[in-house]
């Protein structure tokens, strides 16, 4: 008996050991920041200030202050959940082109022929126009291209800004941080 | 035929005399702009004493109004009936589990969602099921139109699970005026067209509504109760949106669905009479039920009792017990209403 209890007191023992040797579980990744609004940003030099001043509109406030409790109590705003669940938006695409599909073959069955041609046409046109992004916006930092040269010349320049909310720590004890997307343009000879 | 025997026997059993048409409207017009004025004027306050006093007794009436519905034998309608009643009992056990797992904690935010939205979907291809049986029953009618229509109610249900099953404790007292409409369609032809003028009033009456109470501030939300009225409003999904307006809007149209299916449908119809078991044809009928009518209507009646003991010992709680049970007469609408289309 005295034999058995040892023996499972070293296997226990041994555990014990062994979970000891266990390595660290691994950092987590650091934090990534979480996009709670879209707005826009004017960057406008202006000679005669003192102080570096950012100005926000009261209704811009205000829905920062509603996105920011959205964001505490673990609420997203709705366009911002639907784009999150990749999920969700994959069946909800795939619904709705049933039922624009089934529409279309019911509405084919009915209506005359010439309606439905015309339908037709203009949906092809529409798709092409898609296609073929001859509609599509400019890339997001499109506005902020000239911002060195409008500084130099004391314009304003105007773009969209997010506004996301990070961990304390990552920005290294500065409080805001104003990240433009501008890339490095070489000057002629260099 | 069955349906038409039970319409000779509702035209001339137990009906109470009313005057004429513009009494009927003016009665209407009325109960509108007060349960406006009220629901506008104090939600809180009057969506408690409403529920306490209402809630209960229009499930009665409500159950009523269905067996009235029930035909003897189901006949051709046997599958329609078969597949109601399953999808009735299987949709409520999982609508009645959803609270009990959210409660639990067991999935995240994202896999809740998609827990929803797929009760929700069920919801749909269970009304989708029932449209299709019973267009079957329609020679000359055809409903393939919902098919499209329900993919894309489906669609908008996964795009926004919450805000779907919102739409749906919003649209649910506007069914009660489905069923009035049809059943003055067939009581009360001549009315028929006033009823619908009257309707039109609807979107005038939340229009103002919206207009009043879309600056307002949000409710108190300082005890559970308040709290709990204003979330089964939505006002956690529509922060936007102030809580007074969401409130108000819910209350004024649970107002008329309760006052549709206590005052309009039992003075229009055969439920005058309705403690007289034998008005209801499963109940007269020779080869009918009268004893399980009776036992089905004791049963409500009791549990109108319960439900109101306990609004008066833990109002909070029942509440919640309530509308989580309470989905089972929102769904029963759904069938017995394509019965009368």
């Amino acid at each position: 008996m005295k034999a058995l209890l040892a023996a499972c007191c070293l296997i226990l023992l041994t555990a014990f050991s062994i979970n000891a040797d266990v390595a660290k579980p691994p950092k987590p990744a650091d934090k990534p920041g979480k996009v709670v609004m879209r707005t826009s940003l004017e960057i406008a030099p202006d000679a005669k200030a003192y102080e570096a001043r950012l100005q926000i509109s009261e209704s811009n406030l205000k829905s920062l202050q509603a996105s920011l409790a959205g964001t505490v109590q673990g609420n997203t705003t709705i366009p911002a959940s639907i784009a999150q669940s990749p999920t969700r938006t994959i069946i909800a695409g795939l619904l709705m082109f049933l039922s624009i599909s089934v529409a279309g073959v019911l509405l084919a069955r009915r209506v005359q022929k010439a309606v439905v041609a015309v339908i037709v046409l203009v949906a092809v046109l529409g798709a092409a126009a898609i296609i073929t992004r001859g509609n599509a916006a400019p890339p997001g930092g499109y506005r902020w291209r000239n911002l060195p040269q409008a500084l130099a010349d004391g314009k304003s320049t105007f773009g969209n800004v997010d506004i996301e909310i990070v961990p304390d720590d990552a920005l290294q004890g500065k409080s805001m941080r104003l990240i433009i997307p501008l890339q490095k343009q070489n000057r002629p000879g260099e | 035929m069955q349906s038409a025997v039970e319409l000779r026997n509702w035209s001339t059993v137990g009906r109470l005399a009313m005057p004429n048409a513009k009494v009927f409207v003016t009665s209407i017009v009325l109960c509108v702009v007060t349960a406006a004025i009220f629901a506008s004027w104090l939600p809180l306050q009057v969506s408690i004493v409403t529920l306490f006093l209402f809630a209960g007794p229009h499930n009665w009436f409500e159950l009523r109004y269905f067996l009235m519905r029930l035909p003897v034998r189901f006949g051709r309608s046997r599958n329609f009936f078969l597949t109601a009643f399953a999808g009735l009992g299987v949709l409520t056990l999982a609508y009645v589990l959803l609270p009990l797992l959210y409660n639990a904690s067991l999935w995240t935010d994202e896999a809740w969602s998609i827990v929803i939205a797929s009760c929700n979907t069920m919801l749909l291809f269970w009304l989708g099921l029932l449209v299709w049986l019973r267009s079957k029953q329609k020679r000359h009618a055809s409903w393939t139109w919902t098919i499209p229509l329900g993919l894309v109610l489906a669609s908008l249900n996964w795009l926004g699970p919450d805000l779907f099953s919102l739409a749906i404790v919003y649209v649910h007292p506007l069914i009660a005026l489905w069923f009035l409409d049809r059943h003055l369609r067939r009581m009360r032809p001549a009315w028929l067209s006033a009823y619908r003028r009257c309707l039109c009033l609807l979107p005038l009456v939340l229009a103002g509504m919206i207009w009043q109470l879309s600056q307002t501030s949000a409710l108190p939300e300082d005890n559970g109760l308040f709290w709990r009225i204003t979330q089964h409003s939505g006002a956690q999904l529509l922060p936007q949106v102030s809580s007074h307006l969401l409130v108000a809007v819910h209350l004024f149209l649970e107002m008329l669905h309760y006052g549709v299916w206590i005052v309009a449908l039992p003075l229009i119809g055969p439920t005058a009479r309705f403690w007289n078991v034998k008005t209801v044809p499963v109940a007269r009928h020779p080869k009918g039920f009268p004893r399980l009518v009776a036992g089905m209507l004791i049963a409500a009646l009791a549990g109108v009792a319960v439900l109101w003991l306990g609004f008066s010992v833990d109002y909070s709680t029942t509440r919640d017990i309530y509308f989580t049970v309470a989905i089972a007469h929102v769904l029963a609408e759904a069938p017995f209403l394509l019965r009368m289309l």
